[in-house]
């Protein structure tokens, strides 16, 4: 799910990313979207991992 | 702006010594450990992979690739968000089995050897470059601060300093046991330091380079080279390639597995690390484009990867420069450090270990340690010795490929461990030997040659790295097929499929108890050495040193081929194993250890999605209805071991599933092991009625058994199901029955008596009357009047047995009303005083005046009266009766007490018995009590005697008699 979420993401962005011009943090919005969905997709699994 | 050199060494050093104190203060539990075990320490150790390459790498391949540079973090992103694919099945793969590295983990699934010889060999030769290349970007960022210092010099003195701190890091606890709690927090530590450098430099490479962020972008839009290698996707074909390097990085690089892997925090951490790590990564990423760009503004003619060092000289500001040469001595001292404790490891356990085993006389904690000191210090050395090798014009980020080139040969072997069983050693080999022949050519020779340098090769090193892997993969998978895996393969593959869920075997073994462990042991470790890690294995499965059950046994030597694997390598501890640990019964196919089976599934059932989700409901479903079956369920296997022990039979027996479940069938204590070894050697499925005594009582039960037919063979069976019915209760019930029938026997018997007596009797006492009423004056009325006497009485003993028998056998005919206590006893108390054998005695009456009951008046008094006579009967002349009656909550409590002599214990259950009695002959008939008995039970009450009353003299009886309050609500119905 995470990996669909992301690839995703990769592709509804990409052209935004590469037409930055001078705006060259786009990647790092990006970047930082996918932490915080990743930081979404991890939660719910930390009390299932056997210890 | 030069700095001296002692400046930088003592820099070094203080670092360093830092960074031991750290490691030393948490070892001491001088840092609380909820601040040690917490998942960001984990996530910043794990920033141990940000090394040179990540510091000063990264900015040389922004330069040259725009965006193409994010692609190392993006790869080793992956692997962690990605996680519950590849590294958590791993994770507890390594966990259960203690495989500390790469080598140990591929040895274990391929089971050989030599697996793990040939993988410790490839990894040592592969980063060995990545050792250099720190070991190089220190002596050459010393160069750029003290230009005056001999480069040689330099790095002489970083690999001194560092291999002494390696030593005190790794050696100073056993290996392969702890957490290395200590060496996670300084790692954690140093991966801090690390970010903060560079997100400082980069801070200040758009503040003091450009004079803030608006001047920067202003400053980049009159750069159209840099702007077009920004917005140039030609990086995207490689793009890919150097991703999927830094994804098996993750894996194969030996920092990482021992990070990774070995210092996992516990519950939480890996998820946390999932986008935690990334997020590192990301902020790392953040300031490499401002600090290029400020290095090319500020016209450094230093190496682009130098550039965080260098805008510090070239905007003359010291103190940036230090903090910059910080960072990167912390980034390279981190993953030497690492990497060698890492490696050692391997080499110790998979080189050296098959070669040269330590004497069982000798201290082997000690011998290992002293090994792996050597190995330390010949690691760095090996490094800093390659760091000459390759030609000044190699990029460091190029040697870094090279090392993540060579890790990505094992990608195949590891995916293949969790996702595909046909792997084989041979596949293995046949794969790994056709990637390394393609890797060392075309990767290795052209860093150690002058003359045969990367240029001269034709495909780029990515278009060489993808090829590599190709026909890494298609040479595994057709010699895999080709070559067919043998049953220990098939095994091992099971250990690791993705369900994780171990199949352990439940075989018996000829060591029976722990002390049979360490005597075993002892030959070829030691008895100190054996006394200890049959110890610490107890101690880690919570058990008991005198445990001697099967299934406890099994566990003993799981754990202790688990931690022995922690300690010498997986080959040699399962060889050590085997030989001194065998199993006496060879299992057969199919019988499983299903107690372990049941406690992984419970362990790992919040994982399980989808059909194996539907399929444990299921299995939970039917086990519930086994465990809650309201008969005793016990089932055995082939050779006696107890399988299942259900609650009913806890309950019966008084023994806890726990303690008998993984027992022999023999360890059971008596009455139940005669009693089950019997029946099972009896030629019968069913026994009905056995009697045994059991804490003095006796029990009665029905078995029955059923044989568990192995699946798919007929003739053959898995063990044996045992049903164990308690029919204590039954038994009571039926003899209860008997007795009443018995007595309903005697009933009829007397109505009927009475009935053919009856008659002539009274015909006998009319002419009786007639005789004396004709004679008067002579001696036949005397006579007539003794004939009448005596058929009187005669009559009176006919009533009772007349009234015994219908007692409760027309209760139509009875009257059902509001009877008050308190007047019955009155009434009672009237009748009694007319008898003049109740002359002296003594009635206390005690009575709640609202007391009252729903029954017949008469039949009650009959009660009170029969039971009033027989206190008066038991009691000396002159005595005390006291009479009673309480409302005590919805039941009215009335009881006759006496003071007089007591029931005997031996006539106790006796006295409710018809015709039974003490009294002289003539005096009573042993009626009257079974006809209180038979009115109680037929005005739904209940009767207690409790003698003695006076427990303290041993003297009195108390009636007490029971009945249920009156409710006018009922007594409608």
């Amino acid at each position: 799910m995470l990996l669909v979420i992301i690839y995703l993401l990769f592709l509804l962005t990409v052209d935004w990313i590469n037409a930055a011009g001078g705006l060259w943090w786009r990647p790092f919005v990006v970047a930082f979207i996918v932490v915080l969905v990743a930081s979404w997709a991890h939660r719910e699994q930390e009390t299932d991992e056997p210890e | 702006m030069n700095f001296e050199l002692p400046t930088l060494v003592a820099l070094g050093s203080v670092y360093l010594s830092l960074l031991f104190g750290i490691a030393y203060i948490t070892e001491r539990g001088w840092i609380p450990q909820r601040v040690v075990r917490h998942p960001i320490v984990y996530v910043l150790s794990l920033g141990v992979f940000a090394s040179i390459w990540a510091y000063y790498g990264v900015v040389g391949s922004a330069q040259r690739e725009g965006y193409g540079y994010l692609a190392n973090s993006i790869g080793i992103s992956l692997a962690f968000m990605l996680s519950p694919l590849l590294l958590r099945p791993l994770l507890e793969l390594t966990r259960t089995y203690q495989l500390s590295s790469l080598a140990d983990l591929l040895a274990f699934r391929y089971r050989s050897p030599w697996v793990g010889t040939v993988t410790t060999l490839v990894i040592l030769v592969g980063v060995t470059p990545l050792i250099a290349l720190q070991i190089r970007a220190v002596a050459d960022t010393a160069d750029i601060l003290s230009p005056a210092a001999s480069h040689g010099s330099i790095a002489v003195g970083f690999c001194v300093l560092i291999t002494l701190f390696a030593i005190l890091f790794g050696t100073s606890r056993r290996p392969g046991r702890t957490q290395h709690d200590g060496l996670m927090m300084a790692i954690a530590f140093e991966s801090l330091i690390k970010l903060f450098a560079f997100l400082v430099v980069g801070g200040f490479a758009i503040f003091g380079g450009f004079g803030g962020f608006d001047e920067m972008q202003e400053w980049l839009l009159t750069q159209p080279d840099l702007l077009g290698s920004l917005e140039d996707t030609n990086y995207f074909s490689s793009f890919h390639v150097m991703a999927l390097l830094f994804f098996s990085a993750a894996v194969a690089m030996p920092h990482m597995f021992y990070v990774t892997f070995n210092g996992n925090a516990g519950r939480g951490a890996l998820s946390f690390a999932s986008w935690g790590l990334p997020l590192y990564f990301l902020l790392m990423s953040l300031p490499v484009l401002p600090i290029l760009w400020a290095g090319i503004r500020g016209g450094s003619t230093v190496p682009v990867e130098y550039f965080p060092v260098a805008i510090g000289v070239a905007f003359d500001r010291p103190g940036i420069s230090l903090l910059a040469y910080l960072g990167g001595l912390s980034a390279a001292s981190g993953l030497i450090i690492v990497i060698t404790l890492a490696l050692s490891n391997m080499c110790l356990n998979h080189l050296i270990l098959p070669i040269q085993q330590p004497a069982a006389s000798k201290d082997i904690y000690r011998w290992l340690m002293q090994r792996r000191r050597v190995l330390i210090t010949a690691l760095i050395w090996a490094g800093f010795a390659f760091h000459y090798l390759p030609s000044d014009k190699i990029s460091i980020q190029l040697m870094g490929t090279v090392a993540f080139a060579a890790g990505l040969q094992f990608l195949p072997g590891i995916v293949a461990i969790l996702y595909w069983p046909l792997a084989n050693k041979r596949g293995f080999f046949v794969g790994l030997a056709s990637g390394v022949g393609i890797w060392f050519p075309l990767f290795m020779l052209p860093l150690l040659s002058e003359t045969y340098s990367f240029s001269d090769i034709v495909i780029n090193w990515r278009e060489t790295a993808a090829l590599s892997l190709i026909i890494n993969c298609l040479a595994f998978i057709f010699g895999s097929l080709y070559f067919g895996s043998s049953d220990e393969e098939r095994s091992s593959a099971d250990l690791c499929t993705l369900d994780t869920i171990k199949r352990r075997k439940r075989s018996g073994l000829v060591a029976k108890s722990a002390g049979d462990f360490i005597k075993s042991l002892s030959k070829p470790l030691g008895e100190r050495t054996a006394t200890r890690e049959v110890g610490q294995a107890l101690k880690d499965l919570g058990l008991k040193k005198d445990d001697r059950r099967p299934y406890a046994m099994r566990l003993l030597r799981g754990r202790l081929e688990a931690n022995l694997s922690g300690l010498l390598g997986p080959s040699i501890a399962r060889e050590i194993i085997d030989s001194y640990l065998p199993y006496s019964i060879v299992s057969q196919h199919g019988s499983s250890d299903v107690t372990v089976i049941e406690n992984r599934i419970e362990a790992y059932r919040s994982n399980l999605s989808g059909m194996a989700a539907d399929l444990d409901n299921l299995r939970r479903y039917h086990r519930q209805i086994l465990l809650d079956l309201p008969l005793g369920v016990c089932s055995l296997s082939s050779d006696r071991e107890i399988i299942m022990w259900n609650r009913a039979l806890e309950e019966f027996t008084e023994i806890s599933s726990a303690d008998v479940v993984g027992s022999q069938l023999s360890d059971l204590p008596e009455p139940w092991l005669t009693l089950l070894e019997d029946f099972i050697g009896e030629d019968i499925d069913h026994s009905y009625k056995q009697s045994f005594e059991l804490s003095a009582a006796k029990r009665t039960v029905n078995l029955h058994k059923a044989f568990i037919e192995e699946s798919g063979e007929t003739g053959s069976n898995e063990g044996l199901i045992i049903l164990m019915e308690d029919m204590t209760e039954t038994e009571i019930l039926e003899a209860g029955l008997t007795h009443s029938e018995r007595l309903a026997s005697i009933g009829r018997l007397a109505a009927g008596v009475a009935h053919e007596i009856g008659n002539p009797i009274t015909g006998i006492a009319c002419l009786a009357q007639i005789i004396r009423d004709e004679y008067k004056d002579s001696e036949l009325t005397g006579l007539a009047q003794q004939i009448i006497e005596q058929t009187d009485r005669t009559s009176k003993i006919l009533q009772s047995l007349v009234n015994f028998a219908h007692a409760g056998t027309n209760k139509l005919m009875h009257e059902n009303e509001r009877v008050l206590i308190s007047e019955c006893i009155a009434q009672a108390q009237t009748l009694v005083s007319l008898d003049k054998k109740n002359k002296e005695l003594q009635l206390e009456i005690d009575c709640d005046a609202e007391a009252a009951i729903l029954g017949d008046s008469q039949r009650l008094l009959q009660v009170l009266i029969n039971l009033i006579n027989n206190a008066r009967d038991a009691s000396q002349a002159g005595g005390t009766i006291v009479l009673a009656a309480k409302n005590m909550g919805s039941h009215v409590h009335i009881s006759v007490t006496d003071f007089g002599v007591g029931i005997p214990n031996a006539i106790k259950s006796r006295v409710f018995d018809p015709f039974f009695t003490t009294k002289e002959a003539g005096e009573g008939t042993g009626l009257g009590l079974s006809l209180v008995f038979s009115i109680v039970e037929d005005l739904n009450g209940n009767i207690d005697i409790i003698s003695p009353f006076d427990r303290t003299r041993g003297t009195g009886t108390q009636v007490l008699l029971k009945f249920p309050c009156y409710d006018p609500q009922l007594a409608e119905t």
